[in-house]
Order: structure tokens, then C-alpha cells, then sequence
């Protein structure tokens, strides 16, 4: 075989292998999309299923804002969320920036009881946090969920932040510092500015922690009122029945905000977690 | 305070707010389920917890579905982490060459890190619905089936679309890590292999493999971990159905807690599910001869 039908050969390969990557993300949203903006009668109809609408109709979005709230469920998820992811990123900073920047006793340790809160189920710190919650008289409140999103997110928000700051060369502080900046001067002015894409990312994955969780909203939250979205879809789906249209409708404007953001980020992760000598 | 102890507690001064923290908002929790565990504890009769002997472990392993959601457990882990594992691998060799328009389709087939699990589970219930999903539909039209199948009404198929929902939605976090490890080895050494005359598989497997070999450990475990633990899609796609045949440890960790409000069995079910991810982390870190211990 000669080298150039063997370029092409791998060519049509890849061509293959990407198209096959890009139509097992694309169809499912696109049918998710398509769903939503179908007739009921046309979603049941177990004759025919129509791979674009014939009706096109805006009512399973009007039914949304109409007669469900959705407006209160966004208002909700979008202050627990922003509360949340902000709260970590912070808290994310200065721990990532200490395991990655300091040798000290312990630091082993730290990081083994990182890898320890990955592995305890959330159910086993949802039931005690109820009960907590429930004789603070926290039920039902943002903070109840804040709390619990919090903690969740911190760990691998701050292991990743560790490593995007172990990718900073270390020169750069050290200039400041015999420029005579202190240590947090220097995280502030010097580190973070340089860090801001990798900041952004760690935000962006608590806040997709944090909108996208159900199982302790459910348990958390009780009136209607303080549901978040996923809460609010929830509702949607019956003991026999899920109204599709309603719910596909719903999950496209759940869907949006998280995917526009990952879109502008998910380079930074990349680039972020890359080492060494290629990285710009 | 001298130069030299400021010095020395500085780090603690960064890592303090988080860990302590950490530790009291996952300690607490810890070690009062560990003791709920040991107790006849139900929310319903609060007035009347007492010790009981280990009957919630005794319960436990005595319930007739136990092996079965061991072996779906089991089932369902290994099958997801394998999947999105090798599909991962395989988007980032893919991407790991410059292509017009990668940046575009990074974004794309990334998506699903976004994805809110929740969502996703509903959609795939919704494809994989006997009646008027599509998934029956396109089989139908391609002649592969004659009748409908009842995806989730069917045991071993129920577990299936489950563990399909679960790789879909893992594939980025696997194909982000693994391509950025790839695009941090050095250029040099591909150089030097091609004058020696090296086949491509002869380059991934001597070259790439142990370059991003460290990645790929940490990430598979943190993954098996996640994914043993997580059971919103079972809850979503099947609610464990038919008769338990998808249902596993977390899953029915969920119903007990939640349901019957048996916390000190739930418990029970917790620390078995931390019991068995700690031995596990240990052997698979000790066999993949993990030299950086604990530092992902």
C-alpha cells in the first residue's frame, strides 16, 4: 500500500469515527427538541410518529409559564445556583491554590479524604442533614440547598482547580514576590488574572451541579413555591402518565443555560488540564 | 508569631476554610449514619430508636433481592465505566488531530457534560417507551424488529437503556481529561519514534499508553465511584422496574430512605456501599501500580 492511499484510508476512518461521536450527541437533542414543540395528540399518536412536527405549536412552552410557575422555578434555581457556584469557586481558589502551591504535613492526608468524599453515597448526608435541617427549621429554605450543593461541588471543584493551578509556571510568583508582593497579593494580581479561564470553568462546573440536581431538592424543598426547575419537572411526570410534551418543552429550557456556558468553557478545561511545554 | 511558624502555617491558613468544612459537613453526616446503621431508626416512630443488634445488616443480606442487586449493581458499573471509558478514549484520539472546524465539534460532542441527568434519563424513557417511542420506530423502519419491544417492561433491558443513558452522559468527562493528558505529551518523542519506524499501534501502546496512563487511573476511578453511587437514573428511567429487575443498592438505598423512611436500614445499605468503593480503591490503586497515591 502506498503512504498516500493509506492517509486516505485513515482519513475515511476518522471521517467515520467523528460523524458517529457528533450523531450520538446530535439526535437525541435533536428529538428532545423536536418533541417539544410537537401537538399532545401528535406526541400519543402510536400510529405515526413524526420526525418533525406537522403541527408546530408553542403551546407545550405556554403551558410551562401558564400554568405551572416555571418562572418561580427559575427565579428559585437561579439564586440557589448562583449562590452555590460563586460560594465554591471562592472556597476553590484558596484550597486549590494551597494543595497546589504548599508542601506540608498533612497533605497526603488531605487528599485521601478528598477522594473519602467522593466515595460516601448522598443519601448517607442527605438523612442526617434532614434531620439537622429539620429541627433548625431549615426546611424549605434556599440555605437548605445552598448548604448541601455546597459541600457537594467543593471537593472536585477544588481538585481542579488544584491542577489548573499546578499548570501556572511558578516563575510568575516568583517574580512578584521579589518584587516584593506578598503571598495573597500575589494570588490576586499576579495568579488568578492569568487563571481566569480555568476560574470560569470551575464555576461553570458548580453551577452545573447545582441546577441540575434533583434528589435532594425533593427532599429538601416541600412547598411549590421554593421548587427549583428540575423539582418543578418532576412534577410533571405521574404514576401512569408523563405529560411529554410539557416535560421535553421544559428540559429544552433546563437544558440551555448549562449548555451555552459549557460551550464558551469546555476549551479552558481542556487547555487548563493540559501540562507542560505545549500549553500556551 | 516568629517568620518561620507564619511561614510554616501558611498553607493550613489557604486550606482551612474548605477543610474544615469538609469535615464537618460530611464527618457529621458520617458518622451519624454509620451509627443509624446499628439502630431501629424510622422517621415515622422517632420516639422509639434503640440499638438492635445489627438486625438492619442481618435485614439486609437476608432480603430476597439482595443478590440481584448486588448483580445489577455490578452489572450496571462495570458495563458503564468499560463503555464510556473506550468511547471516551476514542473521541480524544480522535480529537487529539487538528481538524477544520474541531473547535465547533468539540463543543457539540462535549455537551453532554452539561446535561442534567434528570433530563437526560426522562428522554431516554421517553425514546425507549414501548408504545410511541422512536427507538422501536427506527428499528421497525430498518427491519431489524417486527413488533415493538417493551424496553423498560423487560428484565435485563430495563437495566440496559439505563446503563446506555449513563455512558451517553459520561463520555466528555472521559474524552476532556484523557485529551488533555494526550495533548500533554511532547511532540519530541513521536519524532524520535517515527525515525526508529514505529507503526501507529507500536506508538500508542509504547509512547501514549504510559504517558497518559496516570489519567486514565484516576479518572476511571473517580468515575466507578460516581457511578456505583449514583442511581437518579434508575429512579428516572425505570424506578428500578419491572420487579427490581434494574434496581440497584443506591437505588433501593433511595426507597427505603425515602419511602419507608427506614433510615437505620438505609444506613446499613451506605455503609456497605462505602465499604465495598474503599476496598476497591485500594486494590484498584495498589494493581495499577498508582505511584502518585491519592493525588488526583
Amino acid at each position: 500500500m502506498t503512504r498516500k492511499t493509506k492517509n486516505t484510508i485513515s482519513g475515511i476512518i476518522r471521517g467515520i469515527v467523528l460523524a458517529f461521536y457528533l450523531l450520538l450527541v446530535v439526535l437525541p437533542i435533536y428529538w428532545i427538541i423536536v418533541t417539544s414543540f410537537k401537538t399532545n395528540a401528535e406526541i400519543v399518536n402510536t400510529q405515526h410518529i413524526t420526525y418533525w412536527p406537522h403541527v408546530f405549536t408553542l403551546e407545550n412552552y405556554q403551558h410551562l409559564f401558564s400554568t405551572m410557575h416555571y418562572a418561580t422555578y427559575l427565579k428559585n434555581s437561579l439564586i440557589v445556583t448562583l449562590s452555590t457556584a460563586l460560594v465554591v469557586t471562592l472556597l476553590s481558589i484558596y484550597g486549590g491554590y494551597g494543595m497546589a502551591r504548599f508542601k506540608f504535613k498533612g497533605k497526603g492526608a488531605a487528599t485521601i479524604f478528598f477522594l473519602i468524599t467522593q466515595m460516601i453515597p448522598s443519601i448517607l448526608v442527605i438523612i442526617p442533614m434532614y434531620v439537622f435541617f429539620a429541627r433548625v427549621k431549615l426546611i424549605d429554605t434556599y440555605q437548605a440547598l445552598f448548604i448541601f450543593y455546597t459541600i457537594t461541588n467543593l471537593p472536585f471543584c477544588a481538585i481542579t482547580m488544584r491542577s489548573f493551578f499546578e499548570g501556572i509556571p511558578y516563575v510568575l510568583e516568583e517574580a512578584a514576590f521579589v518584587d516584593g508582593c506578598s503571598r495573597s497579593q500575589t494570588l490576586w494580581k499576579v495568579v488568578l488574572p492569568v487563571m481566569f479561564p480555568g476560574i470560569v470553568a470551575v464555576f461553570v462546573f458548580a453551577f452545573i451541579g447545582a441546577w441540575n440536581e434533583l434528589i435532594a431538592g425533593t427532599i429538601f424543598l416541600n412547598t411549590q413555591k421554593m421548587w427549583t426547575i428540575p423539582i418543578g419537572l418532576k412534577a410533571l411526570v405521574g404514576k401512569h402518565n408523563v405529560e411529554w410534551g410539557a416535560m421535553m418543552a421544559g428540559g429544552v429550557l433546563a437544558l440551555l443555560p448549562t449548555a451555552i456556558m459549557f460551550i464558551f468553557v469546555q476549551k479552558y478545561i481542556v487547555e487548563g488540564l493540559t501540562a507542560g511545554a505545549v500549553k500556551g | 508569631m516568629s517568620l518561620a511558624t507564619k511561614r510554616k502555617l501558611q498553607p493550613y491558613l489557604y486550606i482551612a476554610p474548605i477543610m474544615i468544612l469538609l469535615l464537618l459537613m460530611f464527618g457529621y453526616p458520617l458518622i451519624k449514619s454509620i451509627v443509624m446503621s446499628f439502630q431501629d431508626y424510622k422517621l415515622t416512630k422517632l420516639n422509639k430508636i434503640h440499638w438492635n443488634n445489627f438486625k438492619n445488616y442481618k435485614n439486609m443480606i437476608s432480603d430476597k433481592n439482595f443478590w440481584l442487586l448486588v448483580k445489577n449493581s455490578l452489572v450496571y458499573v462495570i458495563t458503564s465505566v468499560i463503555g464510556q471509558f473506550l468511547l471516551g478514549l476514542g473521541l480524544a484520539l480522535a480529537l487529539n488531530k487538528r481538524f477544520r472546524g474541531r473547535g465547533v465539534y468539540q463543543s457539540i460532542v462535549f455537551l453532554p457534560w452539561a446535561f442534567s441527568s434528570f433530563v437526560v434519563g426522562l428522554l431516554f424513557r421517553w425514546s425507549f417507551n414501548g408504545e410511541y417511542g422512536v427507538i422501536n420506530d427506527l428499528l421497525k423502519k430498518m427491519g431489524v424488529i417486527e413488533k415493538g419491544i417493551s424496553w423498560l417492561g423487560t428484565p435485563g433491558y430495563s437495566l440496559a437503556v439505563i446503563i446506555f443513558a449513563m455512558i451517553w452522559i459520561g463520555i466528555p468527562f472521559f474524552a476532556i481529561n484523557i485529551l488533555a493528558a494526550l495533548q500533554s505529551v511532547p511532540a519530541e518523542i513521536y519524532e524520535a519514534a517515527d525515525v526508529d519506524g514505529c507503526g501507529t499501534f507500536r506508538k500508542f501502546f509504547s509512547l501514549t499508553l504510559p504517558f497518559i496512563k496516570p489519567t486514565i487511573i484516576m479518572t476511571i476511578l473517580l468515575r466507578t465511584i460516581w457511578i456505583f453511587n449514583s442511581f437518579d437514573l434508575v429512579v428516572i428511567i425505570t424506578e428500578g422496574g419491572p420487579a427490581n429487575y434494574s434496581q440497584t443498592l443506591p437505588s433501593y438505598m433511595y426507597s427505603q430512605a425515602f419511602s419507608s423512611y427506614d433510615f437505620g436500614m438505609a444506613g446499613a445499605l451506605g455503609v456497605l456501599l462505602m465499604v465495598v468503593l474503599s476496598v476497591y480503591a485500594v486494590i484498584f490503586l495498589k494493581v495499577t501500580n498508582y505511584d502518585k497515591a491519592g493525588d488526583f
